[in-house]
């Protein structure tokens, strides 16, 4: 068998991404159909892509979509600035770092999800539990992004600057942050993808009928209603593919010079 | 933070005063006295590991020496010297792969020196190492002699009264490194700086030096200081040809491989020893 060597060129990813998706639906459709599986409640692509172009005719599904990010933005914002300035500083410094890893080790295996309805509990209804429960999913891969990152930093450039008059706080904004910004901005890209995933789940679970999941819990308590779950399921899906085309793309453009990086 | 006069100002003079350096219980450097004086280009050779990075970093205030102390301009050094500039052998980890070309010049002159006259002062770098142009580049999309003049032109940027380089030209190709020589030869007249440059290479050092500190192996000292009187400006074929060449260079071998005995001085040598 011949393996592919040559990495694709971006055109031929996106037409053989997209051929891939169609022929799934296809392959499921008939399968339905031709009643080779059975049971009731099975998605037909077809009525579930109906029903997503109906969905996103509608004005009140858009008010959760718009409801859904927000939450993530908000999520992701603070997890990206507790992420950051807490990581790097324990990369950059091993007095922080000796202090905060123990802690950091205690916290991070608690999932997110767990913690959603005690946040509830603690801060009351609305927006905020649930893009708190958002930030602590994301906070962990930023922060270990962020804490190698600091902690990578050529020792090199960093005498270069010393050589160069720039005071220890001097090295830390215009050194090391620098240098580690791509590395921390990766970190947000992975957290991201993970964080819309988290928000979706965290409304399906703490259900007071907010976002897309709680769209999808409500129209899942009708069982007529399965096409319509399936359908936000879908919508939440393509745009988790968005998000993550979006980081992609905004790395190339802020970092391109991580192309000079020495070996 | 360096006072940035437009005016030159006069090339600065070292001493080094018993500088030894421990690293736990490895001693590096035994016992080194040493002058490097104003306006000239001093060259250190030595065995690999004889401690030649490490009294670098004493010298630009990197790293502190156990004992003995280093005089700059007469006074005793506390931190990195105010009119030193230091040259990396790595260069492409020494500039900034986020910067451009102009932003890595001009990255020292940023506090105290205004926006009209940092921008000349770029310029005026560049110009020096022949980068005109270059500005708007990064520097990992340049050759690696092309990387090492951007590192040059930084340190020259802000006029430095004493140029300290480690193995600068260690890591580009031989018709780059001669370029290299003969370009810091013509800054150094021109700006008329002082330059204490350590190499691995025996021509290198004859053909760029006024004087030669020859450093014994770890625990180092200094064997023994050629001065060097090949006239400037130097060419990289007629003055290689000269006996006074020749006889340095064997000379410098030879104390290098232990064969030799450092040289009496004699009214009628060519070398004249010092210490
Ligand atoms: N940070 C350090 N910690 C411990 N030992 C060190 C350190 N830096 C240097 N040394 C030791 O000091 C000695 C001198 O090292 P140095 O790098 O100064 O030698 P060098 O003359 O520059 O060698 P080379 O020609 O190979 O560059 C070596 O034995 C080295 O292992
Ligand atoms: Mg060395």
């Amino acid at each position: 068998m011949q393996l592919i060597h040559e990495p694709l060129s971006r055109r031929s990813e996106v037409v053989l991404g997209v051929a891939g998706v169609l022929g799934s639906a296809l392959v499921l459709e008939l399968l339905i159909r031709l009643e080779i599986v059975t049971g009731s409640g099975l998605p037909l692509p077809s009525a579930v892509a109906d029903q997503a172009r109906g969905l996103l005719g509608d004005v009140d599904f858009w008010s959760q979509i718009l409801y859904t990010l927000r939450e993530w933005m908000l999520g992701l914002a603070i997890a990206s600035v507790a992420g950051v300035v807490l990581g790097g500083l324990m990369g950059a410094s091993r007095t922080v770092f000796k202090l905060f890893a123990l802690t950091v080790e205690i916290l991070r295996p608690l999932p997110a999800i767990a913690v959603g309805p005690l946040l509830v509990l603690l801060i009351g209804d609305g927006m905020l539990p649930l893009a708190v429960t958002v930030a602590i999913a994301c906070t962990w891969p930023i922060l270990f992004n962020s804490m190698y990152a600091a902690k990578a930093v050529d020792p090199v450039a960093i005498q270069t600057a010393r050589t160069l008059h720039v005071s220890p706080l001097g090295i830390l904004t215009r050194i090391r942050l620098p240098a580690a910004l791509p590395f921390m901005f990766t970190g947000i890209r992975v957290a991201a993808s993970i964080g819309l995933i988290v928000a979706v789940s965290a409304e399906l679970l703490l259900g007071n009928g907010v976002g897309i999941g709680g769209y999808i819990l409500l129209a899942s308590t009708s069982a007529s209603n399965l096409d319509a779950v399936y359908a936000a399921t879908l919508v939440a899906g393509v745009m988790g593919v968005l998000v993550s085309v979006l980081f992609a793309v905004a790395d190339r453009l802020l970092f391109g010079w991580k192309a000079g990086l020495a070996p | 933070m360096t006072e940035h006069t437009t005016e030159r100002t006069a090339p600065a003079s070292l001493e080094l005063e018993a500088i030894s350096k421990v690293y736990g219980v490895t001693r590096a450097i035994d016992e080194i006295n040493a002058q490097v004086p104003a306006g000239e280009v001093t060259v250190i050779v030595g065995p690999s590991g004889a401690g030649k990075t490490t009294l670098l970093r004493i010298i630009s205030g990197l790293d502190t020496p156990t004992t003995g102390r280093v005089l700059f301009d007469g006074s005793p050094i506390k931190g990195v010297p105010d009119g030193l500039a230091m040259v990396f052998q790595d260069y492409s980890r020494s500039l900034f792969p986020w910067m451009r070309v102009e932003d890595n010049v001009a990255f020292p002159l940023r506090r105290g020196v205004e926006k009209a006259e940092r921008r000349r002062r770029v310029l005026e770098a560049l110009q020096a190492v022949g980068l005109e142009g270059k500005e708007r580049l990064y520097p990992w999309q340049m050759s690696g002699g092309m990387q090492q003049r951007v590192a040059i032109a930084r340190a020259l940027a802000c006029h430095p009264r004493l140029l300290v380089m480690d193995e600068p030209y260690a890591s580009v190709d031989a018709q780059t490194r001669a370029e290299l020589e003969d370009l810091l030869l013509e800054i150094q007249t021109r700006l008329n700086v002082t330059v204490l440059v350590v190499t691995h290479d025996i021509d290198e050092s004859v053909y760029l030096a006024d004087n030669i500190i020859v450093m014994s192996k770890a625990p180092s000292t200094v064997q023994e200081v050629i001065r060097v009187g090949l006239a400037r400006p130097r060419d990289q074929i007629a003055t290689k040809e000269e006996p006074e060449f020749v006889h340095a260079r064997a000379h410098v071998l030879r104390l290098l491989r232990g064969e030799a005995e450092p040289e009496a001085a004699t009214p009628d040598d060519t070398l004249e020893v010092g210490v």
